[in-house]
Parts: C-alpha cells; sequence; structure tokens
C-alpha cells in the first residue's frame, strides 16, 4: 500500500512527540537524556525505499520513539532498567547480551548482532543496514527475512505484516496440506449433499406420483 | 374515499406483496423454476451475501467470547484472540474478510437485481427492504471497524463522524448546531472515547443484527413467495426447477466461496495490507500515523469527499439515497436495457473510486500517488 | 501348542482352504457365487439389518485392510492424536452399526419363515461367526483403546510374518485374550469362505454403490404397475446413500480439521507463565494509560490553569505538546515578543493532530490532508482543506513567587509583561477558555 494523500513519511517522528503526561502531571522525571536519540536516518531510508511508511516501533518498544516518558521511553525507566539501558549502550561490539528496555526484541537483536559501532557507522549509510543483518534470520517466521523485511518496510516481528503476496504464496505453501484437505472436504460435502436433495426429490416425486396413481384408481 | 375502502385498499396492497396463498409446499417446493438467460448469474449473489452473512454470526459469536469492549483492554484482546487462542487468528481473519465479502456480495446484489429490474411490481417491499440491509450492512462494517480499537480504526472513525458535523454549515440558524449534537449524541462524549466504544459495541452485536434479522426475514420471505423475477425482457428460453436444481448450484456457489474464504483467511492476514503503525493500540496522546483512511467499501464517498466540497456530496448522496429508496416507482417505466445501463455505470464508478480512488485524488490535488 | 495351532496352524490352513476352496468352487460351481438374496421373502426387516451391517462393516474393514496393507504410512498417520481420536471414533461408530446390523439379520433369519425355509446349517455357522467376530472386535475398541496405533506394532507385523511365510506368533502372544479370540475368528471366517454365501464378498460388490439399482419384485399385473415407482425410490435411495457417503466424508475431513481447533478455541490458550508476565504487563500498560488519561481530565476538572513547563524551554520553531482544556493536543511556541503562542493541534477540518514543526513560512502542517496553518493566526492556507482557524489558547505567565506576571486574556489581549524576569524563572501555564470563548 502506498503513502496515501500526500502523507509525509516522518522521518523524524521519533523524538517529536513530547509527554503530555510528563508535563500535565508536572512529575520531574529525569527525561531527555542526551545520548538517547533514536536513529530517524534508518527509519527515513527505509520508509523512502518502500513507500510504506514506519514508525519508531520497528526497533523501539514505543512508537514514537524513547524520547518522553511513556511506556517504553527513557523518562519511565526504573533503576534496573536504567542498567539494562546503559549496558545496552555500552555493547560497542556484536555478541554483548542486550536487553535494552526501551528496545523491542528486533532491536536488541540488531544490538546483539551487529554491535553499536557498526550500528553508528551504518547510520552514515542506512540503506546498506538490510545487507548487513542475518539473511536467513526470520524473527517472526513469516517466511520473510528480517532484512527483506526491513527492505519493504513491514515489521520484523509481527508475522501478519508483509507483502501481502509473499505472505500469501509462503502461507499456502505451508498449509498446503490444510488448504488440499478444506478443498476435498468441500468438494464431497457439496457432492453429498447435491445427491441428497436429488434423491429427496426423486422421492418426493415418487410419493406424489403414488398419490396421483391412487387418484387415478 | 372512505376509512373502509383506504383499509380496502391498503389490505390489497400487502396481500399482493405478500401472496401467503403460494405459502405451501406445492408453489415454494415443486412448482417453482428459475428463468435460465445471460444474467442469471445474478441470482446467485444474494444467495453469496446470505452465506457470508452466516459466516459473520459464526465467527462474530466466536470473537465475543474473547473481545472486551472497553478502551484499555480492546486492543490488547484483540491480540490476544489473534496470538494467543487457538484459531483466533483464522477466526478473526475470517470475520474480516467474511466482511468485505459481504460487503461485495451486497453491492454487486443490488447492482444486479437494479439492472434486472427485479424491483418490478410486485417486488417493490423486496427491493426497499434490500436497500435497508444494504445500509445496515454498511453499519455492520462502520461499527465493526471501530472494535479493535487500533490506530486506523479510532481515527477513521474520528473523520467519520466529523463529516456529520460538516452538515452543520448548510444548515441556517439554529440548526447549525444539530449535527454537532446528533454526532456527539453518536459518540456519547466530546470525542471517540470509552462512550463510543460501548455504544458501537451494542451497536454492532446487538442492535444491527436484531434489525438486520427482521428486514432480511420479510426480504426472503417475499422473495420465496414471488420467486425469481424474470431478469431479461425477452421470454427465458429455457426455465429450470428451483428444487433441486438451482439449490444445488447456489450451495456449490457457497462451497467455492467458503473455500476462498478459508483459503484468503488461512493465508493473507487482512492487515497486511496497511503498514502496521495503523494497527498499534490507539494512543491518545500519540501521534497519529500516516495513511488514515476508511474500509475499501467506503472509498466511493470518502474520495470524493475529499476532492469536491462538502455540500455538493451532501446533496449528491442524499439523491442517491432517495434514488435507491424510490427505484420502483422511479424506474417503473424505464427498460431492462436502459437500467443495465444504469447499473453498468454505477458499477464502473464503485470499481473505478475503489480501486483508482486514490490516483484520481493525487491527479486533481497533486502529490506522490 | 494350542497358541502355535491357532495362531500358526490356523493361519495356513484357513489360507489353504480359502484359496483351494475359492478356486474350487469357482471352477465347479459358480453358478452358486452368490449372497443368495431373500429381499423377496422379507423385505423391511432385512434394509434395517443388511444396510447398517454392510455399511458398518465395509469401513471397518477398510480400515483393518489400509493398516494391513499400509503399514508404515498408517503408523505415521496414527501419531497424530486428532486423527486417531477421530479414527478410533469412526471405527467403533462402524463397527457397532455393523454389530447392530447382523443381530438384526441374525432375528430375521430366526424368526422369519420364509427366510428360515431357505435357511442352511453353514447360514447359521456364518451368522454365529461373523456375530461373534463383530462383538469381539467391538469390545477390543472399547476396552483396550487405540488399537489403531498398538495394532502397528503387534498385529500388522504379525499378519505380514504370516504373509511372508516367517510366522513368528510371539507378536502377539501377550495381547489380551478378547483381541487374540478377535484374530482367531478373522482366520475362522476366512477358513469358512469358500463353503458358503461369504464368497460373495471377493465379488467386491463395491458397484452396487454406482450401478443402477436391480430391484427383485414378483411377476404380476398389480406390483408391475408400480415398478417404476419402486426404480424411482431405489433410485433415490441410491442418491441418499452416495450423499451420506459424501457428507459422511466431509463431516469427518471437517471434524478433524475443526473440531479440535474449535475445542481448543473455546478451552482458551494455555499460557506460559512467562507470557502471562507479558500479557498482564501489557494489560498494566494499557490500563496506566487509561488512568492517565482520566487524571488529565480530572486536573482540567479541578483547575482552571495547567502548567506547560518552563518559558525557557519553548521554542519558536518546534511546538511543545500539550493537552488543552477540551482534552486535544495543543502546541505551545515561544511567540516573538518573548512571551508564549499557545494554539490548538486539532485540525478544524477532520480533527487530526497537526504537526508541531514550523516551516519557513512560519506555518505547521496537519499530515491527514494537508493543511498549513500560520501560528500567529491561526489561519489555514487557501485552497487548504481546513477552512476556520486554529484557536489561540489563553495562558498566563507566573514567577517562582506564584505572582502572574503576563496573561492573554479571552479577548485577546495581552496583559502585563516578564518584567525582566528571566524565563528560566517562568511557568507557562494555560487557562480555562472563559465561557464565551472568544480567541
Amino acid at each position: 500500500m502506498n503513502r496515501l494523500l500526500g502523507f509525509r513519511a516522518r522521518a523524524d517522528g521519533s523524538a517529536r512527540r513530547a509527554p503530555f503526561a510528563f508535563a500535565a502531571l508536572g512529575v520531574a522525571f529525569f527525561a531527555f537524556a542526551p545520548a538517547a536519540r533514536a536513529y530517524p536516518e534508518f527509519q527515513a531510508q527505509i520508509a523512502k525505499g518502500a513507500g510504506r511508511p514506519v514508525n519508531c516501533a520497528l526497533c523501539h518498544a514505543n512508537p514514537d520513539g524513547p524520547d518522553g516518558a511513556s511506556y517504553g521511553q527513557i523518562g519511565r525507566l526504573n533503576p534496573e532498567e536504567m542498567e539494562r539501558l546503559n549496558r545496552a549502550r555500552k555493547a560497542i561490539e556484536p555478541g554483548a547480551e542486550v536487553n535494552s528496555p526501551i528496545l523491542n526484541e528486533f532491536g536488541n537483536e540488531l544490538v546483539r548482532s551487529l554491535g553499536m559501532r557498526r550500528l553508528l557507522e551504518l547510520k552514515l549509510n542506512p540503506a546498506a543496514l538490510p545487507d548487513a543483518i542475518d539473511p536467513k534470520s526470520d524473527m517472526d517466521r513469516d517466511g520473510i527475512p528480517d532484512a527483506e523485511e526491513l527492505r519493504d518496510a513491514t515489521h520484523p516481528l509481527k508475522k501478519e505484516d508483509g507483502r501481502p503476496w509473499r505472505l500469501f504464496t509462503h502461507n499456502v505453501r505451508k498449509n498446503l496440506w490444510t488448504i488440499f484437505l478444506a478443498a476435498v472436504a468441500t468438494a464431497a460435502g457439496l457432492y453429498g449433499l447435491a445427491q441428497l436433495l436429488q434423491g429427496f426429490a426423486r422421492a418426493a416425486r415418487a410419493a406424489h406420483g403414488e398419490e396421483d396413481s391412487s387418484d387415478r384408481e | 374515499m372512505s376509512l373502509v375502502s383506504v383499509v380496502k385498499r391498503a389490505v390489497e396492497y400487502v396481500a399482493e406483496r405478500f401472496p401467503v396463498e403460494k405459502l405451501n409446499y406445492h408453489a415454494m417446493v415443486e412448482k417453482k423454476e428459475v428463468p435460465v438467460h445471460r444474467l442469471s448469474w445474478g441470482y446467485y449473489l444474494g444467495g453469496a451475501a446470505l452465506f457470508f452473512l452466516c459466516v459473520q454470526i459464526v465467527t462474530g459469536l466466536m470473537l465475543l467470547f474473547y473481545y472486551q469492549p472497553t478502551v484499555s483492554d480492546a486492543h490488547a484482546s484483540v491480540e490476544f484472540i489473534s496470538e494467543h487462542v487457538h484459531g483466533g487468528a483464522l477466526i478473526r481473519n475470517m470475520h474480516a474478510w467474511g466482511s468485505s465479502m459481504m460487503i461485495a456480495c451486497v453491492i454487486a446484489h443490488l447492482l444486479t437485481a437494479f439492472a434486472m429490474k427485479a424491483f418490478e411490481k410486485p417486488r417493490e417491499i423486496t427491493w426497499v427492504t434490500g436497500v435497508g440491509l444494504l445500509f445496515l450492512t454498511f453499519g455492520f462494517g462502520f461499527t465493526g471497524y471501530l472494535l479493535p480499537w487500533h490506530q486506523i480504526a479510532v481515527n477513521a472513525t474520528k473523520i467519520g463522524l466529523q463529516s456529520i458535523e460538516q452538515v452543520g454549515q448548510y444548515l441556517p440558524g439554529q440548526m447549525a448546531q444539530w449535527p454537532r449534537a446528533i454526532r456527539e449524541t453518536i459518540q456519547g462524549e466530546a470525542t471517540v472515547g470509552q462512550a463510543t466504544l460501548s455504544r458501537f459495541y451494542a451497536i454492532h452485536v446487538i442492535v444491527l443484527p436484531f434489525a438486520l434479522a427482521g428486514l432480511l426475514g420479510i426480504h426472503l420471505l417475499a422473495v420465496q413467495l414471488h420467486g425469481m423475477s424474470r431478469g431479461v425482457d425477452e421470454p427465458a428460453r429455457r426455465r429450470e426447477k428451483f428444487f433441486p436444481i438451482f439449490i444445488i448450484k447456489d450451495f456449490s456457489v457457497w462451497g467455492v466461496a467458503f473455500f476462498v474464504l478459508f483459503v484468503l483467511a488461512l493465508c493473507l492476514p487482512f492487515e497486511s495490507f496497511y503498514s502496521y503503525p495503523l494497527f498499534e493500540a490507539y494512543d491518545p496522546n500519540g501521534s497519529t500515523p500516516d495513511g488514515i483512511k476508511p474500509e475499501w467499501y467506503f472509498y466511493f464517498v470518502y474520495y470524493p469527499l475529499e476532492l469536491l466540497p462538502f455540500g455538493v456530496i451532501l446533496v449528491a448522496s442524499g439523491l442517491a439515497a432517495v434514488l435507491l429508496l424510490l427505484a420502483p416507482w422511479i424506474f417503473r417505466g424505464t427498460s431492462r436495457k436502459t437500467l443495465r445501463i444504469l447499473a453498468f455505470a454505477g458499477a464502473a464508478y464503485f470499481l473505478g473510486m475503489t480501486l483508482f480512488g486514490e490516483r484520481i485524488y493525487h491527479f486533481f490535488k497533486g502529490g506522490a500517488p | 501348542m494350542i497358541d502355535s495351532f491357532l495362531l500358526v496352524g490356523l493361519p495356513y490352513l484357513a489360507i489353504t482352504v480359502c484359496v483351494v476352496g475359492t478356486f474350487w468352487r469357482w471352477k465347479t460351481q459358480a453358478f452358486t457365487w452368490s449372497s443368495l438374496s431373500s429381499q423377496f421373502l422379507e423385505a423391511r426387516q432385512l434394509r434395517w439389518g443388511s444396510m447398517p451391517w454392510h455399511l458398518g462393516i465395509l469401513l471397518v474393514l477398510l480400515g483393518h485392510l489400509v493398516a494391513l496393507a499400509l503399514p508404515r504410512v498408517w503408523g505415521s498417520l496414527m501419531t497424530y492424536p486428532t486423527l486417531l481420536v477421530i479414527t478410533e471414533t469412526v471405527g467403533l461408530g462402524a463397527g457397532a452399526m455393523a454389530l447392530v446390523g447382523i443381530v438384526v439379520l441374525a432375528f430375521r433369519r430366526l424368526t422369519s419363515g420364509r427366510v428360515q425355509a431357505v435357511t442352511t446349517t453353514m447360514d447359521l455357522v456364518v451368522l454365529a461367526l461373523l456375530f461373534f467376530q463383530s462383538l469381539l472386535g467391538v469390545l477390543t475398541a472399547l476396552l483396550h483403546r487405540w488399537g489403531a496405533a498398538w495394532s502397528t506394532a503387534t498385529v500388522v507385523p504379525y499378519f505380514w510374518s504370516i504373509l511372508l511365510l516367517r510366522p513368528d506368533p510371539s507378536l502377539v502372544a501377550d495381547l489380551p485374550p478378547i483381541v487374540k479370540a478377535h484374530l482367531v475368528g478373522a482366520w475362522l471366517v476366512l477358513l469358512a469362505v469358500p463353503f458358503s454365501r461369504l464368497v460373495h464378498v471377493l465379488a467386491l460388490p463395491l458397484s452396487y454403490l454406482w450401478r443402477a439399482p436391480q430391484i427383485v419384485i414378483w411377476s404380476g399385473s398389480r406390483r408391475a404397475r408400480m415398478q417404476a415407482k419402486d426404480l424411482a425410490v431405489a433410485e433415490s435411495r441410491r442418491e441418499f446413500l452416495k450423499g451420506a457417503a459424501g457428507v459422511a466424508v466431509a463431516g469427518t475431513l471437517l471434524s478433524a480439521g475443526v473440531l479440535d481447533k474449535l475445542v481448543r478455541f473455546f478451552q482458551g490458550p494455555k499460557i506460559s507463565g512467562e507470557m502471562e508476565t507479558v500479557l498482564l504487563a501489557k494489560r498494566l500498560r494499557h490500563l496506566q494509560m487509561t488512568a492517565e488519561e482520566q487524571a488529565l481530565q480530572l486536573e482540567r476538572q479541578k483547575n482552571d490553569r495547567i502548567l506547560i513547563g518552563r518559558l525557557s524551554e519553548l521554542s519558536a520553531t518546534k511546538g511543545k505538546y500539550f493537552i488543552d482544556f477540551h482534552m486535544a493536543p495543543a502546541l505551545a511556541f515561544l511567540g516573538a515578543n518573548g512571551l508564549p503562542l499557545l494554539i490548538s493541534a486539532k485540525c478544524t477540518h477532520l480533527g487530526c493532530t497537526v504537526g508541531g514543526d514550523v516551516d519557513a513560512q512560519g506555518q505547521i502542517l496537519c499530515p491527514c490532508h494537508i493543511s498549513y496553518f500560520k501560528i500567529t493566526t491561526g489561519e489555514p492556507n487557501p485552497g487548504a482543506p481546513a477552512k476556520t482557524p486554529l484557536p489561540h489558547l489563553e495562558w498566563a505567565v507566573v514567577d517562582a513567587a506564584g505572582k502572574t506576571l503576563a496573561q492573554r486574556t479571552a479577548g485577546g489581549a495581552i496583559e502585563g509583561s516578564l518584567a525582566g524576569v528571566p524565563p528560566e524563572a517562568c511557568q507557562v501555564y494555560v487557562c480555562r477558555p472563559s465561557p464565551e470563548g472568544a480567541s
């Protein structure tokens, strides 16, 4: 699906929305840690490449990115989560155990497999991100590898999200046996029903004929 | 004219529309025949719509077991159905695809019935109840769309309801406030929120089904009493038995419809046609994602609404509704050939707007398609 | 000793006798190759006996035959619990149907005088054999369940060991007596084939299902007139039979595919503890969001002013979102005069949230249908879908001591000034719109 009605793919959609709750409740969170930046370069590139809008929830916990005080945003982390966030930030090299509270599983997997250094390099050339990740990895097991999902701007963690035709062919292949059985069941049921109705009609006619003949007698 | 003669004429009128003396086995099963001609395929569309209605009822009932109509839980419960309940994704997807297919069948049924002049005397009641059923079906689509409480649902509903308020600008004086009051009555509060969800839920699950059952009962009774309309001007070359020949074919159509629906629901998630941010839980304080629009079956009013002044659309849709409801009397003398051309034009418009509405919009308004 | 006779000797005896005897009968008495119909002697009971018996036994035999002939395919299929349950259920149902049928047939043969007249001793022997065999089969299914699965490792290899002339009775030696009796019964039935009406089995009269019906009728004037009607009835019966078969196949397949899913749909999911945690967290999050929303609402009910933030946090180019008194989003900017500029962010067209970034022309954009609004006036650009301007909101700037330094009143007039107080020390509030709402 294309973007509709000239909707702009908002590249910087991430940090745009300040937390209303924050302002209104007047709670002084220690928000807006300067090092916390979403990576709008990737988002812009992915949306542009596929012509399908994406938001920060591709890799982040919150669709509006990590800045703010809503769930999955830095303003709401407790000390333990803050600890995990800092550990994730220090994962310069690939292979570190990463479980950042502001990222979703895919985002964490990116940091784990690529490392922060590589990610920062890729920021300069965001189009190369899909090529950098494992071409076989398919986290939602919808038949479309994560790299392809990034190129298509579909979500690597949502199995109902993908290019429709690719999802369809994959699912047909996966469910071939079920579909075959459903076809057989439908055909057999229709055949049986048709025979039953025909039999009923014939029997009814015969019964009717009997009445007629008895009338005549 | 005396009161007695008025009552007598009314009774005659109804008796002619509902010839209940035909309500017997002999007339409805043994003698009934269906004309065979080049538009015969149109006779199956109503049955197909009925089949999809049955699918909607069954799958809808199953979804009711898990769905929770509150703003804090609705989205989560829908997600729970899709991800955790066994067969839940299939049931939900069948409900989604089934609704689209039902609406497609209903619209096609309307157009073919129009082209065949199936509203001719004594079938006026059948036609009017059919138009009523069409509106009810759209009502189902509109109210059901909100229930998952995701971004596209809530925002599209907001836009849809907002357009009611726009009527206000054309009304004089105090009346200008009425549409706003109507909208807020439908919503139940100033914005689309819990009250709206509760109302739409009640309407979708209780009110509309009962209304539909009533209208459908009349519609089906009338159809069964009168049998199929002749459909074409020239006398039919051949007629086939309604029972069992036609009904077997009808069931075959149902079987094929079931199979297609099953495969689609199993293999192609309805959501995959839209970008995923539209299906995140609605967040009143978050940003609105790109690409909010109504379901495809509302494109034929949505895109014109975007392109033309609201007043034009208001007048046009009012005219269309009147035209539809009064078709049996307006087109009483029109030939079937003309009706076919009109129906074809209607179909072309609907298809054009549904398939190319977006491109047409950008052609006139600019912007990337 | 007796075991090895019954499980090895008897089978070979039965097979040999069956093959040789059948061949002999075919050569010498081909004309007796018949099930010896007695339909014209007694028809009503026959229908209620013969039909369930033949349908049931055919289904059961088919199951036995597939299991014996394709052990590997059958074995792998029976590893699916659903399929196993369905097979067992269908098998038990068919067996019970056959048992009922054979009882009716036996009753008929023992009570109807006309049928008695043509009944031979062999018929009675066969009847008894089949009755006990069916009874044993049903008992096996009832008492030693999941035979469709366990037989693949016992009876099937035993059967093949007999066929391949490497008899191995130990495979079935430990089976329960009922099952062994059923096995022995099978060989006995086989033994009886060439000497009885059972031989008609070998004619494989499957075409009964398809061929046009043959009606056995009396010749005679009155009855002959009914012939056409009888034909129609028989034809319709055959259609009913085919219909029932089709519906049964569809029903079986559908129940195989649907029933377990349906049951599990209503059972509800079995969720791991970990998943439960995730779901609960999500639910809590949604509830918290709802609670926050309601807290905002309550706050707006109770107070006449709501804090947005410090004046120094506002920017001229990037709006700060907050929720206004209508519970709609709004934006706070820094105006050219150094004072706040508060404007509703709910698009006047269809209510989308307007973006917070100010472009070079001093406009903000509603992304839904592309309306640009000038923030200084709120006016939409000419030709925009939105026709009415975004309203400005009343605000107040308060210093650290709580004294109102400046405010925008309902009329749009600005009263007071910062009077040299640094913006870091100034708090910006949005004020409840006055009832006149002139802004």
